[in-house]
């Protein structure tokens, strides 16, 4: 089944590009990003069939058990926003033309040190041999470096200007996965660039387990009364986990949960919160309102801006 | 007694014993799921798939024809498989190889970077990194005077091919070409070269490096092959998905097979046919070149580099 949802993707993608997206770039002049713009064809279609299995995976289980009503869909709205521009690759485009010829410089540089960035299969050579094992390995590091982002994120006052946009949803749904900043956006690749210099980018062929971790990362938005129970709680981040992170007294350095994927992070580097009872209200009570009822350009803005005043020394708000 | 009987008889048993045959093998790079397909030539059959790391693009045999060089440019390394067998012998670890090829006497291999703007030469024997040249924009494929002493390399993104001393390891000089050039070879005197942004391949004088003439194919013109008994060109087109067969002599085109796909790179196979790469269509086609017809062979995503090994009877 996985390998029929697969062909029929690619064939979906060969057909978009050689009939109407190659062409185009013919004519445009851009067939130096030919190979390029097939990535992002694939990248769009699986955002596509992403966001559908996350919708039908999480919305039964919002209007099943909801923690609070719905009482502000034009929140929301802003949420499917951001998360179109995300997943449809819009935003993830517009930082690859902004960071490609730093990359290109970067790597040459690295590459004129002479230092040949290794992988985890050449530290570990038996995992050439276990490619889902190998990627398996890269999602655990990549999830712990996403928990110090993560706490960084809150820790210091011009990095938690840009991110106070994610916390400040008050009408948090599994549409606020991707409720963030650009910058923050970019932030964040350059970080896991630098990551992967150390250990390489993972293996590209699992679509299969890049679509869990999605659905994983969606569901703990979710507006839903769910905890995965005494054991499941300490394995994977459930909405309950996640909720008390995005909680109205856990703001900025008041965080608890900033794991992403795996709560082992947390409980190792104490900072967990793992009451199964607790439900909170989610929000930031001392950001400013255009970061939680503003439009996306609104927010981006504001979020710039109190980024430029809390790195001036400025008051944030 | 018995025993002896026996020993006596095996080299009898071993001449009566039928020729084992190796069939011809096809290897496939698929550059989109970092791996490579080895596809029986015969039965049409994928035999095996050999795990890369992250974005396998070019190969070469070499030149004792010991060794297939399998460049993963996204994983840093170079692997080294038995062509034969599709046995890997050995993984060498180098900065982002993406098209690559020895120098003539086999004493160098010269390594293309698209991504970092490089051109590596390296010492064949032992893979000692000679020399490093930062070039201005994507460079893509290369190709040899035949006395070895300069490469040329096209450059995708500056537009220019670009030719380089084996001699003092530098720079010689640049000149445009077209917009976004891909293939190069070597052809009696004359480079010719895939002008990838346009409809054409472009026959650049090596010594004045003007542009004498253009070989009309289609629309994304890209590689380019001698067939190996220098009886024929063929050259691809990817926009408008051509293979065509140019006349060594006249360099007229003497006819063109559509082909959807985005056909890529060529091999040529014992019996004549021709193996080219379908990069957007995840497929591999065997063409017949005497009739013009083709069949196609579903591989892994993007498949980009094609080598083809003869088959061989063992006695």
């Amino acid at each position: 089944m996985t390998e029929s949802i697969t062909h029929t993707l690619d064939d979906i993608t060969a057909w978009l590009f050689e009939h109407i997206v190659q062409p185009a770039m013919y004519q445009l002049g851009l067939m130096d990003w030919a190979e390029d713009a097939v990535d992002w064809i694939e990248f769009g279609l699986f955002g596509i069939f992403s966001i559908i299995v996350v919708y039908v995976v999480c919305r039964p289980l919002e209007a099943w058990w909801p923690v609070e009503p719905v009482t502000d869909r034009r929140a929301i709205r802003t949420d499917i926003l951001y998360t179109l521009l995300t997943r449809l690759g819009l935003l993830p485009l517009i930082a690859f033309v902004l960071l490609n010829s730093l990359s290109a410089w970067w790597e040459g540089t690295v590459a004129d040190s002479g230092f040949v960035p290794p992988t985890l299969e050449n530290l570990i050579p038996g995992l050439r041999e276990m490619p889902v094992l190998a990627f398996a390995l890269y999602v655990v590091i990549l999830d712990f470096g996403e928990y110090w982002r993560h706490r960084f994120q809150h820790s210091f006052r011009w990095w938690w200007a840009l991110h106070s946009i994610h916390h400040a949803q008050r009408q948090m749904t599994f549409w606020t996965d991707d409720r963030n900043h650009i910058l923050d956006e970019i932030i964040g690749a350059l970080w896991f660039g630098a990551i992967a210099l150390l250990i390489g980018v993972p293996p590209g062929q699992f679509p299969l387990l890049v679509l869990i971790s999605r659905l994983a990362e969606s569901l703990s938005h979710a507006n839903v009364k769910l905890s995965f129970g005494r054991v499941g709680e300490r394995l994977i981040v459930s909405p309950r986990f996640h909720r008390a992170h995005h909680g109205v007294l856990s703001a900025a350095e008041h965080g608890k949960n900033y794991a992403v994927l795996f709560p082992v992070w947390d409980w190792i580097f104490g900072t967990a919160d793992f009451r199964r009872d607790v439900f909170p209200r989610t929000g930031d009570p001392e950001g400013p309102e255009a970061l939680a009822t503003g439009g996306w350009v609104r927010q981006q803005f504001v979020g710039l801006k109190r980024m430029a005043g809390a790195i001036a020394g400025r008051s944030g708000n | 007694m018995r025993r002896r009987a026996l020993l006596l008889g095996s080299p009898l048993l071993l001449l009566a014993r039928p020729a084992a045959a190796a069939n011809e093998l096809v290897y496939v790079l698929n550059s989109g799921d970092s791996s490579i397909s080895v596809i029986d030539a015969d039965s049409r059959q994928e035999m095996r798939r050999i795990p890369a790391l992250r974005e396998v693009h070019h190969l070469v045999l070499s030149p004792d024809g010991r060794d297939l060089l399998i460049a993963d440019s996204g994983g840093n390394e170079i692997f080294f498989v038995d062509p034969a067998t599709g046995d890997v012998r050995r993984r060498e670890r180098i900065s982002n190889p993406y098209h690559l090829d020895f120098t003539p006497d086999g004493r160098h291999l010269v390594i293309c970077s698209l991504r970092r703007n490089q051109v590596d030469i390296y010492q064949a024997s032992d893979l000692t990194l000679l020399a490093r040249l930062r070039m201005p924009d994507k460079p893509s494929h290369m190709a040899f005077r035949p006395d070895g002493k300069v490469v040329y390399v096209t450059l995708q993104g500056s537009g220019t091919v670009a030719a380089v001393s084996l001699e003092t390891r530098t720079p010689m000089w640049e000149a445009p070409v077209g917009r976004e050039p891909a293939g190069i070879v070597w052809h009696r005197g004359k480079l010719i070269v895939g002008v990838m942004g346009a409809d054409h391949f472009a026959v650049m004088n090596p010594e004045t490096r003007e542009i004498e003439r253009q070989i009309q194919i289609g629309r994304g013109a890209h590689t380019i092959f001698i067939q190996p008994d220098g009886k024929a060109l063929w050259a691809t087109s990817r926009v408008q998905s051509r293979l065509a067969e140019i006349d060594p002599s006249t360099l007229d085109v003497r006819r063109v097979i559509e082909l959807p796909g985005g056909p890529d790179c060529i091999a040529f196979a014992p019996d004549g046919a021709i193996w080219t790469t379908l990069r957007w269509a995840g497929r591999i086609a065997r063409v017949d070149p005497r009739t013009g017809e083709y069949e196609t062979i579903r591989v892994g995503r993007s498949p980009h580099g094609i080598f083809v090994q003869p088959g061989r009877v063992e006695s």
